[in-house]
């Protein structure tokens, strides 16, 4: 799986009788990333998040397009080609279970629920995370172990290409070696986009790591 | 098979949040019939005085008032529940994972108010056991087939209603105008609570306009004279014209409003 951004270019509008000017997050975005784990590094404010939404086609763009394979495609075709893990892991039912949180957003991607509890029972010890952690409320949930969730949410679908936004963010060491180890694994046959500030774990990870500034490429970023 | 494999993860885990709230889950299935004592007892006391007004319907005023909230609480569940749910997704940070999955529009509005309408199904029959063994209403003249139609219509009306509603929450957030409406107005202005005979000409122009007041009479109509379509058949094309035109710009309405707030980059904020 290849997938490609093309001149992508998106501002968000001030808000409607706010006053002030909108805000350029992407100027001409082009972006390619084939089979293995292809990092993007950038500043804060740089437009990872917002490339990364797009790619996943949780946003759209005002201009440019997205291909997969060569071909372009639309928001709806992205949405079930791309599973996407957004920084902030807190997109879950907090009043149920993770493993509950897990089979209700499986099932949404279209996994049956002894997939979704198979892949949960896989994933799950690499990144350090227990029968009782999953069966544990998510609201009782650490930090740390709300990102593994969250992980482990996008990691189940199994999809052709694979966005994690700021994926090391709260673990620990273990976990940390144990997503690396998941992600090796992947890396044969899925195209992953890896956002991070962390510069050591993302050299560790991605075979080669694209440079975002003020919303263009910024070039190759060494190792 | 994705759209009932959506609705059926919607129900178990809406299912799941609700019972982690107990007591409110108990509140709630026991607080059904509490407010309709408050009309037993002004039946009571001031239940013959409207007698000439609910003479096309042939039942007292007790029996009008306790199938209309039975009605209404069930079908207006479709008017509150998308806007009441939408909201929540917004506030609890949710909406934006839900929609970042390959659910389409119709089963995400097909899912999301699944389990408000299971929980209306099991008060209506709260309503209706009560009914037939704690208040003995006489409800054999009843016209069931009818009834039923004129039940769907409805529902699908004031469900079309409110995923207006929530094109508002999609895209405000706060400040829901048709909400504002619905709530303040339909029950008032609908016959639920005393026949709209009671208003003055220029009000009874305004109930006129509502979708509540046609639906309102026919289901009493169907229920308490077991009228058809020949008697109630005004209402009932009255409803099917407002579905036919409500359904389908409401489905697109709430599919271009999620497309303007995937746009603006909002899905994630409340």
């Amino acid at each position: 799986m290849f997938i490609e951004a093309r001149g992508i270019e998106k501002t968000f509008p001030a808000p409607a009788f706010g006053g002030g000017a909108g805000l350029r997050a992407l100027a001409g975005l082009d972006l390619k990333a084939g089979t293995g784990i292809t990092g993007l590094a950038g500043p804060n404010g740089s437009g990872k998040t917002t490339a990364l939404k797009v790619l996943a086609g949780v946003l759209l763009a005002d201009s440019g397009e997205v291909l997969a394979d060569g071909k372009p495609e639309s928001p709806e075709r992205l949405r079930a080609l791309v599973s996407y893990c957004p920084a902030n892991p807190r997109g879950f039912y907090f009043r149920i279970s993770a493993a509950e949180n897990l089979r209700f957003f499986g099932a949404l991607a279209g996994l049956p629920p002894a997939e979704a509890a198979g892949a949960a029972a896989e994933l799950a010890p690499p990144l350090g995370l227990s029968a009782a952690d999953l069966g544990r409320r998510f609201d009782a949930l650490s930090e740390g172990t709300m990102q593994k969730v969250s992980l482990l949410r996008a990691l189940s679908r199994r999809a052709p290409v694979l966005l994690l936004d700021e994926p090391f963010r709260g673990l620990d060491e273990a976990a940390c070696a144990g997503l690396l180890g998941l992600l090796s694994g992947l890396s044969g046959s899925t195209a992953v986009v890896i956002a991070s500030h962390d510069a050591a774990l993302l050299g560790k990870a991605a075979g080669r790591i694209l440079r975002i500034t003020d919303g263009t490429n910024g070039g190759e970023a060494a190792r | 098979m994705r759209t009932l494999r959506a609705a059926a993860a919607f129900l178990r885990k809406d299912f799941l949040t609700e019972r982690s709230y107990r007591l409110s889950f108990a509140l709630g299935a026991a607080g059904t019939l509490s407010g309709i004592l408050v009309f037993y007892f002004i039946d009571k006391l001031f239940g013959s005085a409207l007698a000439p007004h609910l003479a096309p319907y042939g039942t007292g005023y007790f029996t009008y008032v306790f199938t209309a909230t039975a009605f209404f609480g069930y079908i207006g569940t479709g008017a509150g529940a998308y806007s009441e749910r939408l909201r929540l997704e917004q506030a609890q940070g949710t909406l934006e994972a839900v929609l970042s999955t390959p659910i389409t529009t119709g089963a995400f509005l097909l899912a999301l108010t699944a389990w408000n309408f299971i929980f209306a199904t099991f008060e209506l029959l709260v309503y209706a056991a009560c009914a037939v063994f704690l208040f003995k209403l006489d409800l054999a003249a009843a016209n069931w087939p009818a009834a039923a139609l004129v039940f769907a219509l409805s529902a699908a009306c004031f469900a079309s209603l409110g995923i207006l509603s929530s094109c508002f929450v999609m895209l405000f957030k706060r400040g829901n105008p048709l909400a504002w409406v619905l709530n303040n107005f339909e029950g008032l202005l609908g016959g639920v609570y005393f026949p709209v005979t009671l208003f003055p000409p220029w009000l009874a122009a305004v109930s006129n306009l509502l979708p509540v007041t046609y639906a309102v009479r026919a289901f009493q109509l169907t229920v308490h004279k077991g009228a058809g379509l020949a008697a109630a058949g005004g209402d009932i094309l009255a409803l099917a014209l407002f579905d036919l035109a409500l359904v389908p710009a409401s489905v697109y309405l709430f599919h271009l409003s999620i497309e303007r707030a995937r746009r603006a980059g909002t899905l994630g904020q409340y």
